[in-house]
């Protein structure tokens, strides 16, 4: 199997694998109970948290686990817009975020706020003249994702969050960090709020990271007991808590080294591909390597995804999450609706070998040609 | 140029012979925290700490959390202190900085250079005005201030300064037992000890089954809270639960905590002696509770010779939450366990106990061999960062 799905999921790295199993057994006492099985589970839980938020620089306090980076957003985007209404009822998103913020965004639309989208250079940047431009008094939160899914844009948010709070000091920076969480550095201290999910980042699927900033008003979303995770509460889920902290400490360290290597490949595959003439390749500067996205002119992307899973490869038409519509990335980089309607995401890891994308690309010349042939007979 | 991190000491100018050991312990002090990641050299009149780059957060916040640093200065050094190094330095420097308004103010610790300070600093101000557009100086009130300091062998400019904690570098003035609930105040007051300059031991009284585990870990944690501003605290645990049930059973109600406090005392005094402390430390503040009027002070005092300090005996509850926030215990002391002293806590307590009646009360219980064996089953945490859980993480 060739394995080029990256950032719809990661495989979980053994050693999170370990400590998941291990926390399950040997530390099955609930958290919130008096005897000393709770204790230990709870001195594990807190040791765990505190590695976060060491790693992040922030408060235990600050950091809520959640289901996944989808149900962060939710809370995020809703509890802090009906927290901050009586600022203002206008939010700001990019063109460029994941589908779960959209969703979000309409029943925010539903229940009273305003949307604005947020324009973008051609290189994919938050086009900060737009910014400025559409921020009002009444702009109570600003959400721009650190790296898109589709195309891997990635955004300059300590500056984003310089602009913003230049026009309105009222104004909090949500950014969904899913793609960018043990790609490139993130620094909480960038926003005011953030998303993260484990399952991108080789930890286990089922747990996501919410981060508010403590001085960030909020309305809680779910009601509850119990005094860690305050804005998910239920009993916490202490294994994937202590696998979501290893997978952490495990995915932020040598990001150098990683993205260096990636980039190689991620140049190999681009030399490659630029040489057919029915393939445009959807990348700009500010793309991360680990993402790499293209257009076929004539082939149904869905249709080339299907043939290389013959051959034991597996890759993404645009995002996982939205499959079946037009690339949302794309067009709102190209605005050309024939390109964004053909895309097929690569993304890489430093677990992708050289071997493996020589592979894919013999594969891929394979697949092209039949499905190339195909289409002239039609 | 290099980067820098200079410190000005904080009340180290009134000490005249010692200065040497106050600045060798506060150089130690640092090395513990940072010292693996900086190289620290010191005079008489500044620490001087360099390190890489990615290092500067990590190393700024373990300083800021160091006794005995009045300012701490984030800036260059100058190779030599020639002006036109000093100049080509200068005009590197602005323009990574983004201001309106500055000025420049000089201070030679170097009489013999060529130029007085005002002059250094008007010539200064011009390079800058030169060399950045749509700026302007401003004495009264500018967005930046340059600080330029010629000393002997470099020149120095800064500016970014941070206040440092100040009091005295800790370890500089013998050690002290604390004794620590898992309240408001005692993590205060050992901070406060701290921070003149006294290393602190903490004596923690636990009465199982009366008080839980999750009692004794949070007053771990409150420990370990504190013992960022210093090394890590050795606690000493006290199992008080038989002492305690024989003053419940045998001593009339409203003298319960008097004696028990007394009890602690004659302990906590055992302990201390036993362990180099000079002093016992503790959170009682004047008329907060029973136990704290001057009488009750007075009544408990007595049993014990070892001087006494009340670092917050003159604070009100809410200036000692606001102390407690800004240390970072807070959140942690309001956690809701039982701790030793509200388990047996009358409905009545003697607001104005009598030394005389609590020496008879006393009579009533075995007491000299009930401490003897509570100190003989002393146990010890040293609140080391737990490695237990090293490898599941």
């Amino acid at each position: 199997m060739i394995y080029l799905d990256y950032s719809a999921t990661t495989p979980v790295a053994y050693d999170v694998l370990e400590s998941y199993t291990r926390a399950t057994k040997d530390f099955m006492g609930n958290p919130n109970s008096l005897h000393s099985l709770g204790v230990k589970s709870k001195a594990l839980m807190h040791s765990a948290v505190k590695q976060i938020s060491d790693i992040f620089n922030v408060l235990e306090s600050e950091i809520t686990f959640t289901a996944g980076a989808t149900m962060s957003n939710n809370l995020a985007l809703i509890g802090t817009a009906l927290a901050n209404m009586k600022y203002g009822n206008h939010i700001l998103v990019s063109k460029l975020e994941h589908p779960s913020i959209y969703s979000i965004c309409k029943y925010l639309e539903n229940i009273g706020f305003e949307i604005g989208y947020i324009d973008n250079t051609e290189e994919g940047l938050i086009d900060f003249e737009n910014l400025k431009h559409q921020m009002r008094d009444d702009t109570i939160l600003v959400s721009v994702c650190a790296v898109n899914s589709e195309m891997g844009i990635r955004q300059p948010l300590k500056m984003i969050r310089q602009i913003i709070k230049k026009e309105n000091p009222h104004t909090f920076l949500h950014s969904d960090m899913t793609q960018a969480l043990g790609k490139i550095p993130v620094n909480f201290h960038d926003v005011d709020l953030a998303s993260a999910t484990a399952h991108k980042i080789y930890g286990p699927k089922g747990i996501g990271l919410f981060y508010k900033n403590s001085r960030v008003p909020f309305t809680p979303l779910l009601y509850g007991s119990g005094q860690v995770n305050m804005y998910n509460p239920g009993t916490p889920p202490v294994p994937l808590i202590v696998a979501f902290s290893k997978a952490i400490r495990l995915a932020t360290v040598d990001l150098d080294k990683r993205e260096n290597f990636i980039k190689r490949l991620n140049e190999k595959i681009v030399n490659e591909l630029k040489k057919y003439e029915g393939i445009k390749i959807n990348q700009t500067k500010i793309c991360i390597p680990q993402i790499l996205n293209i257009s076929f002119d004539n082939i149904k992307a869905e249709t080339f995804l299907h043939a290389l899973e013959e051959y034991e490869i597996y890759v993404s038409t645009n995002t996982a999450c939205s499959s079946g519509e037009i690339s949302t990335a794309v067009m709102a980089v190209y605005n050309d609706k024939k390109r964004a309607s053909s895309t097929l995401r690569i993304s890489l890891s430093y677990l992708t070998t050289t071997d493996e994308i020589n592979k894919f690309l013999s594969c891929f010349r394979l697949v092209y040609e039949k499905l190339s042939l195909l289409k002239k007979e039609e | 140029m290099q980067k820098i991190i200079m410190l000005k000491y904080a009340e180290l100018n009134t000490k005249k012979a010692n200065i040497g050991m106050f600045l060798h312990i506060l150089k130690q002090n640092i090395e513990e925290k940072i010292g693996n990641f900086a190289n620290i050299e010191f005079d008489k009149g500044r620490m001087f700490i360099k390190t890489e780059e990615e290092n500067y957060s990590f190393v700024l916040n373990s300083l800021k959390k160091i006794f005995g640093i009045h300012e701490i200065e984030v800036g260059y050094q100058i190779e030599n202190t020639k002006m036109s190094l000093i100049e080509e330095s200068l005009i590197k420097i602005i323009q990574n900085k983004d201001f309106q308004t500055f000025k420049v103010e000089t201070k030679r610790s170097d009489k013999n250079y060529p130029l007085t300070s005002l002059e250094i600093s008007k010539h200064l101000g011009g390079i800058i005005l030169k060399n950045k557009e749509n700026i302007k100086v401003d004495v009264q009130n500018p967005e930046v201030i340059f600080y330029v300091e010629i000393r002997k062998d470099h020149a120095y400019i800064y500016s970014e300064k941070i206040k440092g904690l100040g009091g005295y570098p800790v370890g500089t003035l013998g050690k002290g037992l604390l004794m620590l609930s898992g309240g408001i105040d005692s993590p205060v007051a050992g901070y406060l000890a701290m921070k003149r300059g006294v290393k602190i031991e903490a004596i923690y009284f636990e009465s199982p089954p009366h008080t839980s585990v999750e009692a004794k870990n949070k007053v771990e944690s409150l420990a370990k809270i504190i013992s960022e501003y210093t090394t890590p605290i050795k606690i000493h645990v006290i199992n008080f639960t038989k002492i305690q049930e024989e003053i419940y059973k045998n001593i009339p109600h409203e003298y319960l905590i008097t004696i028990m406090r007394r009890m602690m005392y004659r302990i906590s005094e055992k302990i201390a002696y036993k362990n180099n402390c000079k002093i016992l430390i503790n959170g009682e503040s004047i008329g907060q509770v029973a136990s704290q009027t001057l009488s009750s002070m007075a009544a408990i005092n007595e049993v014990v010779s070892i001087p006494v300090i009340r670092p917050v005996a003159c604070f009100d509850k809410l200036e000692i939450i606001a102390l407690a926030k800004q240390i970072g215990t807070y959140e942690t002391s309001i956690l809701p366990f039982e701790d030793c002293c509200t388990i047996f806590v009358p409905e009545h307590p003697v607001i104005n106990p009598e030394k005389e009646k609590c020496r008879e009360f006393e009579k009533l219980i075995p007491y000299e061999e009930l401490l003897k064996e509570a100190i003989q089953n002393e146990t010890i945490l040293t609140n080391q960062t737990k490695k237990e859980f090293e490898d599941l993480l």
